[in-house]
């Protein structure tokens, strides 16, 4: 009898053309929080699926409480005790809170009808258990992305499911809700005979709530179920990546007595940002930190023309300019966006991977030839998607097929080829492994060196720190400090802290 | 008061009441018994014809065959009492059967296909409708038993037609399906999230298949109330439902991409789309515009629900933490 609530030893799945896992072992302990890390396309998302029964695995077994198990749907994995926690994916937004964690059992009464009181009063059960202050008759989609999260977690828990696997779970959370969650998650692991499998690229997290590490590179073990306090940050990168991390920190002297390139004065929006003035130097990064909420996203669009401006100015050279769309922008005053949402804003799913990576480029294009041809797309676009290592099989590849950073790399790869004076980039290594993230790093930096000057918009401090000339913090839809930043990260995220927390 | 605010039959109901007392303070003719009795004839028809498309909706689909399942159900139920002399109730139950069949085709090829339902509604309307004129050869057929004319014009007291009697029926157990049953509860979660209902353990294939079939029960039903009210079996019956049928639902503030649909702000779309046609009458403005009409009042109704979903996406993008 070993104390491990799921093994799985010797696991190999083969896709064509590429062996997704080798030989790779994962052993869960019961009452454990366990890290699952590697670098995108180590293997990971095919061992969740694995153990989540979205896929059967061509060598090797699993157990679950010493049995031997394989789970033909992800409904039959789910009714064994292990349930994936998405951030809100799982929950029918338009359904109540309750309703959503009763789905499976609806109560009914004598005549066979469903019993919303009963509903209301069992939910309330597990919302209590989670000390989760919310009424069960709130509607999911008035919810926080934080507390829909939050609810996925009291579903799982309804459904006695034993083993709960996260998913990059603080990616859209502020640092408040993390701290949060990770104490509700060492509740539940001590109290409610909980396991739980992590997965995260933020190492700070694995270092602060896991018990044990298992790393991924290749498909094969780069390590297994390691104690963590075996382990320090470099070994961590060293294991994922398979040589030591690279600090990248840029070092340049802006003038900051020199003209505004771009200047905003007293910016009013409709979304509520209240006297923004902010300016920005040629060839300068400036970061624009703050909480989710703070209003950093919306002040861009708002720039972009997405949003109403309702008073202020945008001086672009000392020149005002009026910018009516995103196209406007990019066209007109050679102003680019790279969005924090790549799935709904920045790249065109159905699309090859060309037809997107060059999509920015047509338009300067068309007006030299006045048609198109993909030799010349590719010819722009080829260095840079090289550049960044995408991985794809050709660029007739549909985008929706490559994994999410191979993605991002693309809708980062389209405005590198646009030559733009300004660029925008909203959280650009969310969801990025370390690698690939250094490696946009010294893009980002390279481009601003060659006189692109950018807004650089991430939740990251460390990422912030490494790349800003400049940093504004924002809070509540207004300008609240500004530093320059002497990359030192004990002075300059003290500093920062210090204008969010005044 | 907010929470009433919030639901979409309420404002309808309020457009409904005030707009009514408006026409009859023009023309009082407008509330005469007569006037009434029409109302509710129009209204009972229509309101299965939407109940059978709201439910397609609410899974995220589309009918387009409502209006030929109930043409052939209209013309199979007066054609076995015509020609093969068949008595009522074997006749009715032979008709619902044909609307069940009609839908379990539907729903069948749709969830083994994984085609979209538009398309394979619009081959089946094409397949439904030859069958009703192959077997009609485009005649009509008269000879429609006393008492089934009887029900369809007939008056249980006052204005009131024995007509409302199944479609008031068929509402109350609609409003119960869809916020008291498991079924119902199931079909808007598939409506709403086909992949998170899937991963729960409702089944996609009896989901879609039981849609289709109450869709075509209700078609069914729909066309036999039509031959009652006209008293005959012609080959066209069901050719104009279609626009209605997405009109009431839509008005009532159903998202086409399925997950929301209300039973009681259906019927109220009925209801205005009744009161504005016949309204149209009273005020002697020509026919055509009804249709005209209808389209803008589709508009409307799609303007409102866009612009609600933007405030609330806005509000939750937004807001996301703080």
């Amino acid at each position: 009898m070993s104390d491990y609530i799921l093994e799985l030893n010797n696991i190999t799945k083969n896709f064509p053309g590429v062996k997704a896992l080798d030989n790779a072992n994962f052993r869960l302990k019961k009452k454990s929080i366990h890290a699952l890390l590697g670098e995108n396309g180590a293997g990971k998302s095919t061992l969740i699926k694995i153990i989540t029964g979205v896929y059967n695995q061509n060598e090797g077994k699993l157990f679950l409480n010493n049995q031997e198990k394989s789970f033909s749907s992800p409904n039959e994995a789910m009714n064994a005790g292990i349930s994936v926690v998405h951030q809100e994916r799982n929950l029918i937004r338009r359904f109540s809170v309750g309703e959503n964690l009763m789905l499976t059992n609806l109560p009914k009464n004598n005549l066979g009808l469903i019993d919303y009181n009963t509903v209301a009063k069992e939910s309330k059960k597990w919302l209590d258990i989670m000390e989760l202050d919310i009424d069960p008759n709130t509607i999911v989609s008035d919810l926080t992305v934080a507390k829909m999260q939050l609810c996925e977690i009291a579903k799982a828990l309804s459904l006695e499911s034993k083993i709960l696997l996260l998913d990059e779970p603080t990616s859209s959370l502020s640092p408040q809700d993390t701290k949060n969650l990770f104490a509700l998650l060492k509740r539940l692991v001590a109290e409610q005979d909980v396991s739980i499998v992590f997965v995260s690229h933020k190492l700070e997290e694995v270092f602060e709530i896991c018990d044990e590490v298992t790393v991924l590179r290749d498909g094969k073990n780069a390590c297994e179920s390691e104690q963590i306090t075996n382990l320090d940050r470099q070994k961590l990168v060293k294991l994922m990546i398979g040589r030591d991390e690279q600090i990248i920190k840029s070092k340049k002297n802006i003038d900051f007595t020199e003209e505004n390139l771009l200047d905003l004065q007293s910016i009013n929006t409709d979304l509520g940002h209240k006297n923004i003035n902010l300016n920005l130097k040629k060839g300068e990064i400036l970061g624009l930190y703050g909480l989710v909420g703070a209003g950093r996203t919306e002040l861009i669009k708002c720039v972009l023309g997405l949003d109403k401006i309702n008073s202020g100015q945008i001086l672009l050279n000392n020149k005002e300019i009026k910018i009516k769309s995103p196209k406007d922008a990019l066209e007109k005053y050679k102003i680019g966006y790279i969005s924090e949402d790549r799935k709904k804003e920045g790249l065109i799913l159905m699309h090859d991977v060309l037809s997107n990576a060059g999509i920015t480029v047509w338009s300067n294009l068309k007006k030299i030839l006045s048609f198109l041809n993909d030799s010349i797309v590719y010819n722009k676009v080829d260095p840079y998607v090289k550049q960044l290592e995408v991985k794809t099989p050709s660029y007739q590849q549909i985008v929706s097929n490559l994994s999410g950073g191979n993605q991002q790399k693309i809708s980062v790869a389209k405005w590198l080829a646009s030559g733009t004076d300004i660029l925008f980039i909203d959280e650009p290594t969310v969801g990025i492994d370390i690698k690939t993230k250094s490696y946009l790093h010294e893009l980002i930096i390279e481009l601003s060196l060659k006189g692109t000057s950018i807004i650089l918009i991430t939740s990251d401090m460390p990422e912030m720190i490494s790349l800003a000339d400049r940093i504004i913090t924002m809070k509540d839809f207004k300008v609240v400090g500004e530093t320059i930043n002497n990359h030192n990260y004990e002075e300059m995220s003290s500093s920062i802290m210090g204008n969010i927390h005044e | 008061m907010s929470a009433l605010l919030k639901k979409d039959w309420f404002g309808l109901g309020l457009v409904l009441i005030f707009g009514s007392i408006l026409i009859s303070l023009f023309k009082p003719a407008f509330i005469s018994p007569f006037n009434l009795y029409v109302l509710m004839l129009s209204v009972s028809l229509m309101l299965v014809v939407a109940m059978s498309q709201m439910i397609i909706i609410a899974i995220g689909q589309m009918n387009l065959s409502v209006g030929a399942i109930g043409g052939l159900v209209a013309i199979s139920f007066t054609g076995l009492m015509e020609v093969y002399s068949m008595s009522i109730l074997p006749a009715v139950l032979i008709g619902l059967l044909i609307g069940l069949a009609c839908g379990f085709i539907n729903g069948y090829i749709t969830v083994k296909t994984g085609i979209s339902a538009f398309i394979i509604t619009l081959a089946t309307l094409y397949i439904f409708k030859g069958m009703n004129l192959g077997i009609t050869e485009a005649q009509p057929f008269y000879e429609i038993p006393e008492a089934v004319k009887f029900f369809g014009n007939a008056k249980i007291f006052g204005p009131i037609p024995y007509l409302v009697i199944i479609p008031i029926i068929i509402t109350v157990l609609m409003w119960i399906l869809m916020n008291r049953t498991s079924l119902g509860r199931y079909m808007l979660a598939y409506g709403n999230n086909v992949q998170s209902s899937e991963l729960i353990g409702i089944s996609s294939t009896k989901i879609v298949i039981y849609a289709h079939v109450i869709s075509g029960l209700l078609a069914a039903i729909g066309g036999m109330l039509v031959v009652c009210r006209l008293q005959l079996g012609t080959p066209n019956i069901g050719d104009s439902w279609l626009l209605p049928s997405f009109a009431a639902p839509v008005i009532g503030g159903a998202i086409l991409a399925g997950g929301k649909v209300d039973v009681i702000a259906t019927a109220f779309g009925v209801i205005l789309v009744s009161i504005i046609s016949q309204a149209l009458v009273i005020f002697k403005i020509d026919p055509f515009f009804v249709q005209i009409f209808l389209g803008f009042m589709i508009l409307l109704a799609v303007f409102i629900n866009r612009y609600r979903e933007y405030r609330e996406e806005r509000r939750t993008k937004v807001f996301s933490d703080e």
